[in-house]
């Protein structure tokens, strides 16, 4: 373990951001919220945030991206990959598990250069959560603190950064600080591990549920209309669980044409299984009309479906989808709670 | 040979036509595409052979519906283009209503001058309306959009999902949230102060929940709200935005107020369904 003084850790960043190449970002407040963005000074990063409005997914597969740019009289087609190297500062835990759970979706089966590359030219410098939201149930997910997925790992501990280095695109990217990092003293390798050990008394208590249980309850709950319909009454269909969700990667793809009609982009967005749209194929068919039936296949893929295809639970208990839905019927802890006192 | 296109407008400020003019010189590569025939704003010639009819404005006087039929009779593609045709629009806050008090407050003693429906109509509840550009006014690139996808034959691909799709996707801070506001305290009422006015009102609230997305969630974006200038989504779930609303403080007759800026008249084709 590395430490840095908070004051040498800011000139670092400024460093960086004046001298490195590659794109500094940071998470930055928005209004009452917080967000990541281009950091153009070190004052401007606030690693004590609780929880960003998206997800760092974002930098990997952008909410518009162009895939293909072609022309029509001509033939063409040329694959594009606008790829942006980054430093992102400030990646709490559980959006480091969902980045390698996405890492495993990308690479599997066809491997999506667009996001792989994104990711390759990119480092991750994860923070330990000073502050923790009220919704999210992180510890409970097990994603509170993280052994690996980061290059590198920042905790406070008072005037000082300790600095947990997880790859070698990490320690080079410390090299840059030169002389102003040590080694951790073994009072400041206590402090965080003792950090760690303290965190989860930070998060709602409420969750009864162990992540474990969740792809068996879901299945005993799969057939249950009412419970779906019942919890699904409020429901705007507005995509927000979808779009704020660090694991989800659903995407859609359409061709823009030039005003000229001669050539144009293939595009992706970002698209969610709450909207009513996500599951209608051609002829005017749609294989999950009700809302119910969407909002039971969020919660399937989430505790279900990913765990059955890669052994990972798809959600990482961040809160994000029940901080920002408006009706106040997406938090999780909730119908998972409410599931297991349906079968205990 | 190019499609021959021709603009009409009824009761509506053309603020819509308005928009396509200022396309500037893409108005110059749309003109590659498509004839233009008919457009007071633009030009003076006029003529009743066209392909295409773009109808901006609401249907509100027997003669507007007849000139609107003569329009669907000569034109095979027929667009609403903008808010008053496609749903109704700002015309229809009148439609909740007495017409008589809203003419007189209007016309004055000319009041009695005035053949007006009592109800202000979008142009499908009169004829057969192929496609529609919502928005007030229509955004520019979604007007490109549909125009380009009908001289490929092809199906505009509009929205059906409500603006808070590509608000998130903007990375905006909910409206609801601004100020500090935190939509777990229930009935927060808050007040904010009307910008460039002494006005404080309760707020901000905001109707992307249940309007259709396409406008890039804009208004948001530059700070203030959404007021459902593209209408309803086609399936809005109207009880869970009031119950949103009322969450945060406004009354019934508040959260009503706000639908009929521009929902009128879907709001009452929605009751007879």
């Amino acid at each position: 373990m590395k430490a840095i003084d908070k004051s040498d850790f800011s000139e670092f960043v400024d460093n960086l951001i004046e001298d490195d190449d590659r794109e500094v970002v940071g998470v930055q407040k928005k209004d009452s919220k917080f967000a990541f963005d281009p950091l153009y000074e070190s004052d401007d990063l606030r690693l004590d945030y609780d929880t960003t409005i998206l997800p760092p997914k974002k930098y990997f597969m952008p909410q518009r991206e162009t895939l293909i740019e072609y022309n029509i009289e001509k033939g063409e087609t040329t694959p594009v990959n606008r790829v942006v190297p980054r430093i992102i500062l400030g990646v709490h835990p559980y959006d480091l598990v969902a980045i390698g759970q996405m890492d495993k979706v990308f690479e599997d089966t066809h491997e999506d250069p667009y996001y792989l590359e994104k990711r390759r030219q990119s480092v991750l410098v994860g923070v330990n959560m000073e502050n923790v939201s009220d919704k999210s149930f992180a510890s409970t997910m097990g994603t509170a603190t993280i052994d690996s997925g980061y290059d590198l790992m920042l905790t406070d501990i008072g005037d000082r950064y300790a600095i947990e280095v997880g790859s070698s695109k990490g320690s080079s990217l410390l090299e840059q600080a030169g002389a102003a990092v040590d080694d951790a003293k073994p009072e400041e390798i206590r402090k965080v591990k003792q950090f760690k050990e303290d965190l989860p008394e930070k998060f709602r208590s409420d969750p009864e549920f162990d992540p474990f249980e969740l792809p068996s309850l879901l299945k005993e709950y799969y057939d249950n209309d009412e419970f779906w319909e019942e919890n699904s009454e409020d429901c705007l269909s507005c995509g927000t669980c979808n779009l704020v969700c660090p694991t989800c990667y659903c995407f859609d793809v359409k061709d823009v044409n030039d005003i000229s009609l001669s050539e144009g982009e293939r595009m992706r967005t970002w698209d969610g299984c709450m909207l009513e749209e996500f599951a209608e194929v051609a002829g005017d068919e749609n294989f999950r009309e009700e809302k119910a039936a969407r909002y039971r296949h969020r919660y399937m893929r989430k505790g279900r479906y990913m765990y059955n295809r890669f052994g990972d639970i798809a959600c990482v208990g961040c809160g994000r989808c029940s901080e920002q839905c408006l009706p106040d019927i997406a938090d999780p802890v909730d119908i998972f709670n409410q599931m297991k006192e349906g079968t205990s | 040979m190019k499609p021959r296109v021709a603009f009409f407008d009824f009761a509506g400020c053309e603020g819509d036509q308005l928009q396509v003019a200022n396309l500037e010189e893409r108005l110059l590569d749309l003109l590659e595409l498509v004839e233009v025939v008919n457009f007071r704003e633009v030009i003076s010639q006029k003529s009743d052979d066209y392909d295409i009819a773009f109808i901006e404005g609401s249907i509100a006087t027997d003669h507007d519906a007849e000139r609107l039929e003569e329009v669907r009779e000569n034109a095979d593609v027929l667009v609403a283009l903008g808010s008053c045709a496609a749903i109704g629009g700002i015309n229809s806050i009148r439609n909740s209503q007495d017409p008589k008090e809203v003419e007189e407050r209007v016309y004055g003693d000319d009041a009695d001058k005035i053949e007006a429906w009592d109800k202000a109509k979008p142009a499908d509840a009169v004829v057969d309306v192929d496609h529609y550009i919502y928005g007030c006014p229509i955004d520019q690139d979604e007007f490109v959009h549909v125009v380009e996808s009908l001289v490929q034959g092809k199906e505009p691909k509009i929205p059906t999902y409500p603006v808070c799709v590509e608000c998130k996707m903007n990375e905006n801070v909910c409206v609801f949230s601004r100020n500090g506001g935190d939509k777990n305290v229930s009935s927060a009422k808050r007040e904010v102060q009307v910008p460039g006015s002494q006005k404080v009102e309760k707020g901000p609230f905001c109707l992307g929940p249940v309007t259709r997305a396409g406008c890039d969630s804009k208004c948001v974006n530059e700070g203030t709200t959404c007021w459902g200038c593209r209408g309803l989504v086609d399936n809005p779930n109207q009880n869970a935005h009031k119950k949103v609303l009322d969450k945060y403080g406004l009354t019934v007759e508040e959260v009503l107020n706000k639908f009929n800026l521009y929902f009128g008249w879907q709001q009452e084709e929605r009751k007879n369904e």
